[in-house]
């Protein structure tokens, strides 16, 4: 079975700081791989584990530690679509994906539920529409049976399973079996593992495919609040009675 | 040619309207002038009492699928219907809530026409010209700008809790029925069946209350009263990645960096010491109240208003004052 899972890095999540002067990061925040992103690759790798087969690991614009890190976890081998236009927005990324995917031909597509910087959850689904195959989201998880997926989903109303066969995509949460950490053989495997590098050109996008349906504007932090009150040895009967006076000026309390 | 009008996708939940989904009417009046019509889409099984409720808001048109087909949330029998409605409308925009439905159907949709989905947006504005949104990003830390240009039409999933429903009106809206011809491949992934949440529990990410234990509840019999807390405000129970790393609570609860958003009216943190990994998944909170007995804690700096205090010594008298308030 071969199966391919999306991978982008990102800034690292537990260092974003926000550069009010510059309307940005601040710079050099290190990258990673996205954090979702390894949960569908512990999954991949587990699935491969059980029926056999390859996974391969793509991101679109540079990824090279984060494929290293995917690599020595157990990916067999990884492809990053670079170019002046990638990686674009969501549509333009879902693209040049799409067009790669068509000469790969894989039978699952793992990706994470969304990224930790842009977040916006379209890639995944905008790869599934434009190759028409089904969208299985919010996977926290799966048995692979007979050729066919039972799914378990964690949705608003409770947890939904769903049946699928191949080729499908499958987007994870992070309630799924823990990534697990590269050992030293497989960081040293690794380092023999291909990693292929394929302009939009190679896959036979012009310019024109990948214009981005939407631009980013610059950065900018939610409105900080007035400080608060702070209520403190107090007697707890007199300290409830000036939260629910609180609350009630809120109208919070129905 | 520009198209004209407004598409909203109700999402439906046991027959009746999810909250997030008449919201959105809220979103469509804003737009409206420089839109054109609503028209409003309610899809589900069985979901009488929902286009009770749409239509009452006063919509310009009602399509309703009532189809047992669409009995279960999948995205691509869901995203079918929204395509057949979009066909007869040709809206210029096409609103869903920020469910994880919705951002499925959306992101389908938008890419089948490869028009842009503006995803999880918490403000939009309208020219002749484009479409400028305001969304979270970086786990909700920040803010950011999105454009598009008017010359296509656009999809967008609304946060909850970022428009109001409006007051229904005294008319009633024209309620058709929509045909929708589903093909098998919409129907490759298929509902064997679901494990629903215990009646009663509202559900955490459109809850307009969300009380959530940490660390410093102690342990897993503390969330018993944290839970009670919760159902007399009319709320849901959250907790953080160390309480569901811990076992104390189930992962579904979860909210911040690994788990859900949430975007309440009240959060109210108990012995929770407000980790970044934690608040970035609350930090849209209306308002934020802290029960610690850490002064120094960050979740404190947060809040509104911190009670500094051991929480077994006043959670208990919270939840007598309230249950007498509520005549129990």
């Amino acid at each position: 079975m071969k199966i391919v899972v999306l991978l982008k890095e990102v800034p690292d999540p537990n260092a974003v700081r926000y550069d009010p002067r510059l309307g940005d990061l601040v710079p050099g925040i290190q990258r990673v791989a996205n954090e979702y992103d390894l949960y569908a690759l512990e999954a991949a790798l587990r699935l491969r584990e059980q029926v056999g087969g390859e996974v391969v690991v793509a991101s679109v614009g540079p990824a090279r530690d984060a494929l290293n890190r995917a690599l020595a976890m157990g990916a067999d081998r990884a492809v990053t679509l670079e170019g002046e236009a990638l990686p674009g927005d969501a549509w333009t990324t879902a693209r040049a994906l799409v067009a790669w995917l068509q000469r790969e031909q894989p039978d699952v597509i793992w990706c994470g539920q969304e990224t930790s910087d842009s977040g916006t959850g379209n890639v995944g689904p905008a790869v599934a529409a434009q190759l028409d195959l089904p969208l299985v989201s919010n996977v926290v998880g799966w048995e692979f049976r007979d050729r066919v997926f039972e799914i378990e989903r964690e949705i608003e109303d409770g947890h939904q399973f769903q049946e699928v066969a191949p080729p499908v995509v499958l987007c994870a949460l992070s309630a799924l079996p823990q990534p697990r950490l590269p050992t030293l053989r497989g960081i040293m495997d690794a380092r023999r593992k291909p990693v292929e590098r394929l302009t939009a050109a190679d896959l036979g996008l012009s310019d024109d495919a990948l214009q981005p349906l939407v631009q980013w504007e610059g950065l900018s932090q939610p409105v900080a609040k007035a400080a608060g009150v702070v209520v403190q040895d107090v007697p707890p009967d007199e300290a409830v009675e000036r939260l629910l006076t609180f609350l009630e000026s809120r109208g919070l309390l129905g | 040619m520009q198209s004209s009008g407004i598409l909203v996708f109700v999402e439906t939940s046991g027959g009746a309207a999810r909250a997030t989904a008449l919201e959105l009417f809220g979103a469509a009046a804003a737009v409206q002038a420089v839109l054109g019509p609503v028209t409003a889409l309610v899809v589900g099984h069985g979901i009488a009492p929902a286009v009770e409720q749409v239509a009452a808001l006063g919509p310009d048109r009602v399509l309703v699928v009532d189809d047992p087909h669409c009995a279960h949330p999948v995205a691509a029998v869901m995203a079918r219907a929204v395509l057949t409605a979009w066909d007869v409308v040709q809206p210029a925009l096409t609103l869903l809530p920020s469910t994880t439905l919705g951002r499925d159907v959306a992101a389908l949709v938008a890419a089948r026409h490869g028009v842009p989905h503006f995803a999880d947006i918490v403000a939009l504005d309208v020219t002749s010209e484009q479409f400028v949104a305001t969304r979270p990003v970086y786990q909700s830390k920040l803010l950011t700008t999105v454009r598009a240009s008017r010359t296509r039409p656009a999809v967008a999933t609304i946060r909850a809790g970022t428009y109001r429903v409006p007051e229904p009106r005294g008319q009633q809206a024209r309620v058709e029925d929509l045909a929708v011809a589903f093909s098998p491949a919409d129907q490759r992934a298929r509902v064997t069946r679901m494990v629903e949440k215990p009646r009663g529990q509202v559900d955490l990410e459109n809850a307009p209350v969300v009380v959530v234990g940490g660390r410093g509840v102690g342990g897993p019999e503390g969330f018993a009263q944290l839970a009670e807390l919760a159902e007399l405000l009319g709320g849901a129970l959250g907790c953080t990645r160390a309480v569901s790393d811990l076992g104390w609570r189930p992962h579904a609860e979860q909210i911040g960096q690994t788990g859900k958003q949430v975007r309440p009216r009240l959060y109210l943190g108990v012995g929770v010491s407000g980790a970044v990994q934690h608040t970035v998944g609350m930090q849209g909170s209306e308002t934020i109240v802290v029960i610690n007995r850490d002064p120094n804690a960050p979740l404190v700096k947060m809040a509104d208003f911190a009670l500094i205090a051991d929480w077994n010594e006043v959670v208990p008298r919270l939840i007598a004052r309230l249950r007498e308030r509520r005549g129990r």
